[in-house]
């Protein structure tokens, strides 16, 4: 049994390889995955963020304006919206990515090679940006992304003055 | 080997386990030489190819080549799986090149596609020709075995003679790169301003 499986990865693996020498590529990665990616460079998009993620108007519509319904309905649209800016964020840095090695003749006085240290980067905004979006996809682009503890029981430090109105508070009472 | 076996007899056991040792090395030199060069056009993950390998390699031979070593009873069926799974983790190795190369975009080019061709078969073979000499008793396998060792170095040597006979340079994709002429220092600023950005939202 464990022969049949083991010839059985070996067949698919040779599969796979041919297939993948095979196929060609898509001329632009990007056009199928996320064609509404904003072109690098510019960086203004990357402000869309604040209104995206700031629950404000959602709040004082179902709160001041008493409209639990379209503030639902604004929040599930804003939860699409945050998907489809971190999708683009993910595109756009993929492209970055993609930038092609520049030979050193175009480019004068690059002699440090930072390769590991951008490595590190790319690994880590790919670690960060697949977080993002499950989270949001989760619970939605007003859930705080970093989960709170705030159910844990820590230690407090005690404002002296709240402690002596207690403390007077208490007194009256009996 | 042939020679030695040929030869002195008496010699051939040792100057096995010497040449079964190198080749565990040597392969994954070859692993280490083609991961090396599939990134190397794009500088921010030029050293993704070297860290995958080197990643998953410690990984599994802590976790699924060590044990076979230390808990196998019978010396034999524990060379076989070492050799066996040693060839399995290199699989796992060049697959995961292949889909981070397409996750990427990449076109290998046609002596780095022919490396990985020649070895992928020969891997493949490999597994195959380990996991039956495993579950077969030697007096069935043990002729067939010793032919197709051989058979599949000679099928990997002769792809990678035909992909490197003649020197074709990796194919460079037709982007303009929008750092054009600040060097790596203006990539790495780049990479360093899109992850600020996620820090920013994720720390709100």
């Amino acid at each position: 049994m464990t022969t049949i499986i083991y010839a059985a990865i070996a067949i698919a693996f040779l599969i796979m390889v041919i297939g993948f020498l095979r196929k060609p590529l898509p001329d632009d990665p990007d056009e199928t995955s996320a064609g509404y990616a904003p072109k690098i460079g510019s960086g203004r998009w990357l402000d869309l963020s604040e209104p995206i993620f700031n629950p404000s108007d959602a709040r004082w519509l179902e709160d001041e304006l008493a409209f639990p319904k379209l503030a639902s309905d604004l929040r599930l649209e804003r939860k699409r919206l945050a998907i489809r800016w971190l999708q683009a964020l993910q595109a756009s840095f993929d492209e970055l990515v993609r930038t092609p090695e520049i030979v050193p003749s175009e480019a004068p006085g690059s002699t440090v090679d930072h390769g590991w240290q951008m490595l590190g980067l790319t690994l880590r905004f790919k670690f960060l940006v697949s977080y993002a979006l499950f989270m949001v996809k989760v619970f939605g682009p007003y859930h705080r992304l970093i989960p709170s503890f705030s159910w844990v029981p820590l230690p407090q430090k005690e404002d002296p003055n709240l402690r002596r109105a207690a403390m007077a508070g208490s007194r009256g009472s009996n | 080997m042939y020679l030695v076996y040929g030869f002195d007899r008496s010699a051939y056991r040792s100057a096995y386990w010497f040449y079964f040792l190198i080749s565990i090395l040597v392969e994954f030199a070859v692993l280490v030489e083609i991961s090396d060069h599939i990134f190397q056009s794009l500088p921010a993950i030029r050293h993704l190819g070297r860290a995958l390998t080197v990643a998953i390699s410690a990984t599994l031979a802590l976790t699924y080549i060590l044990p076979v070593i230390l808990w196998e009873q019978s010396r034999r069926l524990a060379l076989l799986d070492f050799a066996l799974r040693a060839s399995v983790t290199k699989v796992i190795v060049l697959a995961a090149l292949f889909i981070a190369a397409r996750h990427y975009g990449l076109q290998i080019g046609k002596s780095v596609a022919g490396l990985m061709l020649g070895f992928s078969i020969y891997l493949g073979l490999n597994i195959a020709n380990l996991a039956a000499n495993k579950a077969f008793h030697p007096a069935l396998y043990g002729g067939i075995y010793w032919i197709m060792t051989p058979t599949a170095y000679s099928l990997c040597l002769l792809v990678w003679t035909v992909a490197l006979w003649d020197y074709v340079p990796a194919p460079s994709r037709s982007t303009i790169s929008p750092v054009a002429g600040e060097g790596s220092e203006s990539l790495a600023l780049e990479l360093t301003r899109f992850n600020n950005q996620l820090s920013k939202l994720i720390d709100k």
